[in-house]
């Protein structure tokens, strides 16, 4: 009388995804957000000196999607607060672990939708025509650092959950554990930007990242598990 | 009217404050005065031991948190919640030693050295942990939420100084503290030495005081609560 | 058969029920009783596994097995609340819930559960938010995933919140043959006159032991 984890876990991200789809304004305010706060430092910058635009182009678009991001993850867990929803999955014979994997996956999704148009169209407003701003491997890097700033996102919206003063409660938890994850990725980003692929710090950077976002997805698994057992 | 305990603790109390007394004194006129530097080098002994007691806090909340998770007691918490308020209070002083060292010696407020960056964001996490305490029912679900966040925080702090670390030796700034104990005079190092012990001890004795404190308070809530309920 | 041992419950020092025990075997109803506010639906959030007692245990047998996790075999309603997706439709909920279980069920499937409660209108089923729906209408959609669930163990909080005669009668039904299927179910309820016939037994939350 209860379906396999792999099974709940699909339900589960389906569910997710139509929750988003359901009500457009959860999918869209975070993109929209962002590409206007790109547009507010276009115009507060004004046109840039050639050495500088690939450090704003990274600071700009890295914050602005973090800021972002960190709207849609604190609000993860919303559709599942009305109706005491949450309290009902916790009485069905639910996998812990496929909860955690569908909701990071759900974020991974909905992250790149924000992350991928913020950093094109950061790309698009400052490039000239000495200056190459579009790498797919600085895509790589972003979506890299996404997966190690979801994990933590899921784990923090679900321990915030029955918390009251969330609003201020999560971005001061969340701004400073991703610390990591974001220093190794803008390090990354501009030296890829600036020294280019075959960088040896590079390779170190990145393989930080990779450490980090490892660390933080066993994490994110584990504890995620400890919230919501009452054993 | 004072209890037997009321005096041990006042007789444990006046001790522990003897030792810091006694610390000062040693710190004033039993190190010599540095050439370089001049008097404003004492504070070196505030602030390295506040800094340990800092990070030490975070080990001792992980221990207290771990520990809650597995026997769900209220008495934990409370051992957790007073090693947060002390781990702030240390990580404020170091920041605030931190700046004022940091000012006549290398004529900036702040420097974004690895380790006080990493006690800034320390100090945001244990203020983090504060409020989600202090905005949750007691309860079993408070006691998983915080134990986790706990965990989290502890586990946190290690990957948070390496980044910060690995970034900064990109810009080799001026490292706050000098170290290597041969060119430290063996007086300066057992006034260190002497400061983190003295420390150390002091802010186990204010996290004991604390936790018998939240204890108490806890004590007298149920106790209002035992006269509204029936056998 | 749900047995249930020397369950006790405490909330920040202050005992809601002490020393509670019961034995749920295919067709019991069980009336939990006792005045406002003393506990009944906290002893069902306990049995669904939503809280943790201070003492006591909850075994769950089916079918001469111990099941490990007793979720798989208890659908809880609560009181005053649905579990519904608001922003979704009826169709939608109920694929939800029921795939949860491991059910795969067609559209057929999840219109002939919305028949008896009348829900079944093309209008009020596919791409009508039930967040429009009135408190009847929401309490009759809960009830009709209680239908779809393949679960003997129901608990019931206030399961006639909102209701009006008609459903009433639906319900009564339904619950009269999830008992005489085998199923067993726990309710709480202000109101017994439409379960007088198939209540089997009683226990009073306020008084130690239940008795």
């Amino acid at each position: 009388m209860k379906a396999t984890a792999g099974n709940q876990y699909l339900t589960l991200v389906r569910q997710g995804l139509r929750a988003e789809f359901v009500d457009k304004e959860r999918l869209i305010s975070p993109v929209l957000f962002a590409l206007t706060m790109l547009v507010l430092f276009a115009f507060a910058l004004g046109d840039l000196d050639q050495s500088l635009r690939i450090r704003i182009y990274l600071a700009e678009t890295l914050l602005t999607a973090i800021f972002a991001l960190q709207i849609s993850f604190s609000r993860l867990f919303e559709p599942d607060r009305q109706d005491r929803v949450f309290d009902l999955l916790r009485t069905y014979p639910i996998s812990y672990t496929a909860l955690f994997l569908a909701k990071y996956t759900l974020v991974l999704i909905l992250g790149s939708a924000t992350l991928v148009p913020t950093m094109l169209f950061g790309a698009f407003l400052h490039q000239s025509a000495t200056i190459q701003l579009f790498s797919w491997t600085v895509l790589g890097i972003s979506l890299l650092a996404l997966a190690g700033l979801g994990a933590l996102g899921v784990l923090l919206s679900a321990l915030t959950l029955k918390a009251q003063a969330r609003q201020i409660l999560y971005p001061l938890l969340y701004f400073p554990m991703t610390t990591p994850v974001l220093l190794a990725a803008v390090q990354s980003a501009r030296l890829c930007l600036e020294v280019g692929l075959g960088s040896p710090e590079l390779k170190s950077w990145l393989g930080l990242l990779a450490a980090f976002d490892t660390i933080y997805i066993t994490l994110g698994v584990l504890l995620f598990t400890e919230l919501m057992v009452e054993s | 009217m004072l209890t037997s305990e009321d005096k041990r603790e006042f007789v444990i109390g006046s001790f522990v404050q003897l030792l810091i007394i006694l610390h000062w004194l040693m710190a004033f006129f039993y190190a010599p005065v540095d050439v370089n530097q001049g008097p404003v080098y004492r504070i070196m002994f505030l602030h390295v031991p506040s800094a340990i007691t800092a990070f030490g806090s975070s080990l001792g909340l992980c221990v207290f948190s771990v520990l809650a998770l597995r026997d769900r007691s209220e008495r934990l918490m409370a051992w957790s919640k007073g090693t947060a308020e002390v781990g702030l209070i240390f990580t404020l002083l170091t920041l605030a030693t931190g700046s004022i060292w940091g000012r006549p010696t290398w004529g900036t407020w702040w420097t974004w050295d690895a380790r006080l960056t990493t006690t800034f964001l320390l100090a945001l996490l244990y203020a983090g942990y504060l409020l989600l305490y202090g905005s949750m029912a007691p309860g079993t679900g408070r006691t998983r939420v915080c134990a986790v966040l706990g965990i989290l925080i502890f586990a946190d702090v290690p990957v948070i100084y390496k980044s910060v670390t690995w970034w900064r030796t990109l810009h080799q700034p001026p490292s706050m503290i000098r170290e290597g104990g041969s060119t430290m005079d063996p007086e300066i190092l057992w006034t260190l030495v002497a400061g983190i012990l003295v420390m150390c001890i002091y802010a186990a004795w204010l996290v004991r005081v604390r936790g018998r404190n939240i204890m108490l308070a806890d004590e007298i809530e149920s106790a209002s609560y035992a006269t509204l309920s029936a056998p | 058969m749900l047995v249930i041992s020397n369950l006790s419950f405490k909330f920040r020092h202050r005992r809601l029920f002490h020393d509670l025990s019961l034995t749920s075997g295919p067709g019991d109803l069980w009336h939990i009783s006792g005045p406002n506010g003393v506990g009944k639906s906290t002893f069902l959030s306990v049995v669904a596994g939503l809280l943790n007692p201070s003492s006591g245990a909850i075994e769950l047998t089916w079918e001469q097995k111990s099941v490990d996790d007793r979720r798989s075999h208890l659908e809880y309603l609560p009181a005053e609340a649905n579990g519904l997706y608001l922003k979704m439709d009826a169709v939608q909920n109920l694929k939800f819930w029921s795939e949860l279980r491991g059910l795969r069920l067609d559209d057929g499937a999840i219109f002939g559960a919305l028949e008896p409660w009348g829900l079944n209108h093309p209008l009020l089923r596919d791409g009508f938010p039930t967040e429009k729906y009135s408190t009847g209408m929401k309490r009759r959609l809960a009830l009709a995933r209680l239908d779809l669930s393949p679960t003997p163990g129901w608990l019931l909080d206030e399961p006639l919140y909102g209701l009006d005669q008609q459903a009433l009668t639906v319900f009564r039904e339904r619950l009269r043959n999830h008992l005489s299927r085998g199923g067993f179910a726990l309710l709480v309820s202000h109101d017994l006159e439409p379960f007088r016939d198939l209540i089997t037994g009683s226990m009073d939350i306020a008084k130690k032991g239940g008795v």
